[in-house]
């Protein structure tokens, strides 16, 4: 019986199906590429979409994911072209416009306590704030995940102290941490987002390492030591893209967690500093005026919420998506 | 049980010991001189030598934090030249407040959270669960900083129902409780919101266990089920809580530091702004070995109610 690949509604073979499937015939003189793709093509024909194709269908379903997913796409563009959005200068205000309440004359959301336009700030404020979600996640992942590799791979004294070391990294609240790490090392959007990578630097490195414990008792890590391969190579070809998926949906869920952390060191005074707009800094800097105009105040704190509301929606998606046990 | 206790604790030595080389570290590697704080403006290099030798930042780093864990063992964590008073009254004083709030929205989150963490999974696919998911992503999406804010809004600003800052704590309890409510409410919804999901997960998958088709069979009412699934349950609830009374420690910085809460949280802003860089240590410190001692706790109690957790470690 012939399995119809890539037909509409794909049918999925039986077991008996399948393995009558596996006879392959191919013109005389193929080469082993052209064997391995056919014999590929008649084992899995009947639904031979590659791994991200099919995460990408399971998420494209997911109609929260979707809207989240958009939302985090309109928001990175509007932040990346702020200027050719907003008019307005963020940096600069009107003294005599000051805390003009939303939907005023010329200031769709309003002024600041400085005179500067909202919804310029609030746009402008998607750069540095995005930002922080984003590359401490990316910085930590990387670090994390070499020690943990590592670690997991290699065990032994190194491996014993790198872990130990997390754990007691571990030992500390993580905002607490940041906080701490912010404080010494100063003010500034650099330095909160050197605290919070820190911060994010053991929880991936341990889940890397648990992943590589189980990769490092499989039978291909073995053939492929005996077949002389380097640790490094190991790692590199064997290791790494077995544990990678695992890594990736825990990291993807803490980029609203870190975007969190470093809104809140701004909020403390130790991320970005003015005039340059956060949103966590804004919500502090607008603190004061929650009685005479409460609505302003608002505004940094639902920018904050809602995306961080979309990073989690987006990433449980995500996982959603790349765990194939879930029909 | 005490011979538990004992190699529990034993099991967090190296920890503590962890903990305080990386609060010296924090302090004594990074940019910053302590030494700074103590001098003018323009002080002189002499000047700032002697200063430097009087805190004995001129000797090696291992001696230096031997001589510091030797003080810090004897709760001395130095003098702030700000507050003109030692680190540790000001932490004593301050532990005090916030152990109070912190356990206040422990309680409230926890409770809370395991409440609507059952009833989500006893109506599992009806409308009350997913009210309750909602509400669970909601808080755990929300920073507390932004929720403190709205709270302030709604009922200080506007309703003018509770009072903005302080605790109240000298003029009764009436007085206080007023004063509790909403840092209370700020700081806990993140743990509830945990607490919610996790304890659903937990109820769900023992409802689904063997034992408890067993009991089924047998006869067993409704609400006695509910309890042998409760005791089966809760493991995983525990685990969580301990990590959760962490983020309620560090999360009191910023729930303090708004509603005015003469807390470590408060106390640690102060220090920020004028770069009181002990105080900041001090207070790590107490925050950090506050947090290990919680979960040596939970970790005991988890094992008291749990008794296949006895066995795992020795």
């Amino acid at each position: 019986m012939a399995v119809q690949a890539f037909s509409a509604q794909p049918v999925k073979p039986t077991r008996e199906e399948h393995d009558m499937t596996a006879a392959i015939s191919v013109p005389d003189g193929a080469t082993v590429e052209e064997l391995r793709a056919a014999w590929w093509e008649a084992d899995h024909g009947a639904d031979a979409r590659p791994f991200w194709t099919e995460v990408g269908r399971r998420f494209v379903a997911n109609k929260a994911g979707v809207a989240a997913l958009v939302f985090l796409l309109l928001l990175t563009s509007s932040a990346v072209f702020a200027p050719w959005i907003v008019r307005a200068d963020p940096l600069v205000g009107v003294a005599t416009d000051r805390l003009l309440p939303p939907f005023s004359p010329g200031h769709l959301l309003g002024t600041d306590e400085q005179g500067r336009e909202m919804l310029a700030r609030l746009v402008y404020g998607g750069r540095l704030s995005l930002a922080t979600g984003f590359v401490p996640t990316a910085f930590a992942t990387f670090i994390g995940t070499c020690i943990g590799v590592w670690a997991g791979y290699k065990r032994g004294i190194s491996g014993t102290i790198l872990m130990r070391t997390m754990d007691m990294l571990y030992a500390f609240p993580a905002i607490l941490l940041a906080i701490a790490i912010g404080a010494s090392l100063g003010a500034g959007a650099l330095n909160s987002m050197i605290a919070v990578t820190i911060v994010f630097i053991p929880p991936i490195a341990r889940i890397a390492e648990s992943a590589t414990r189980q990769v490092a008792i499989q039978e291909y890590l073995e053939a492929s030591r005996l077949s002389g391969a380097g640790t490094l190579r190991i790692l590199r070809t064997q290791v790494l893209p077995n544990v990678a998926n695992q890594i990736l949906v825990y990291a993807s869920g803490l980029v609203g967690v870190a975007m969190l952390i470093a809104a809140g060191l701004s909020f403390l005074g130790l991320g970005s500093q003015p005039p340059t707009p956060e949103w966590g800094y804004m919500l502090n800097s607008l603190r004061d005026t929650i009685y005479s105009a409460p609505l302003l105040t608002v505004l940094p704190g639902l920018m904050i919420f809602l995306t961080s509301v979309a990073f989690n929606t987006a990433s449980d998606a995500l996982r959603e998506a790349m765990d194939m046990r879930l029909a | 049980m005490v011979s538990l206790i004992i190699r529990r604790a034993a099991m967090t030595l190296p920890i503590l010991f962890g903990v305080t080389i990386i609060v010296f570290l924090l302090m004594m590697v990074l940019p910053g001189d302590p030494a700074q704080s103590f001098l003018a403006e323009d002080a002189t290099a002499a000047e700032r030598d002697r200063i430097r030798a009087e805190l004995g930042l001129d000797r090696p780093l291992p001696i230096q934090y031997a001589t510091w864990l030797a003080d810090t063992v004897r709760a001395d964590f130095g003098f702030s030249p700000f507050r003109r008073r030692s680190v540790s009254s000001l932490l004593a004083q301050a532990w005090w407040n916030t152990a109070v709030l912190a356990a206040a929205s422990a309680v409230v989150g926890l409770a809370g959270g395991v409440l609507l963490g059952t009833a989500a999974a006893l109506r599992r696919g009806r409308l009350l669960d997913k009210v309750i998911s909602f509400v669970a992503l909601t808080g755990l999406s929300v920073p507390s900083f932004f929720i403190a804010v709205v709270l302030l809004i709604v009922f200080s600003a506007n309703l003018g129902w509770l009072p903005s800052a302080g605790t109240g704590m000298d003029q009764g309890f009436g007085t206080f409780l007023k004063h509790l409510v909403m840092p209370m409410i700020a700081g806990s919804l993140g743990t509830l919101a945990i607490t919610a999901r996790v304890t659903r997960a937990s109820v769900i998958d023992t409802y689904g266990a063997d034992f408890v088709q067993t009991l089924r069979a047998k006869g067993m009412s409704q609400s006695q089920l509910l309890g042998h699934v409760a005791k089966n349950a809760i493991s995983p609830v525990l685990t969580t809580s301990g990590l959760q009374i962490g983020n309620l420690l560090g999360g009191a910085v910023l729930i303090e530091t708004i509603f005015r809460w003469p807390g470590i949280g408060t106390l640690v802003y102060n220090a920020i702004t004028s770069r009181d860089l002990l105080v900041v240590q001090g207070a790590t410190l107490v925050i950090a070995l506050t947090f290990v001692l919680m979960n040596l706790i939970v970790d005991v109690a988890q094992a008291t109610i749990d008794p296949r957790l006895r066995q795992a470690v020795h």
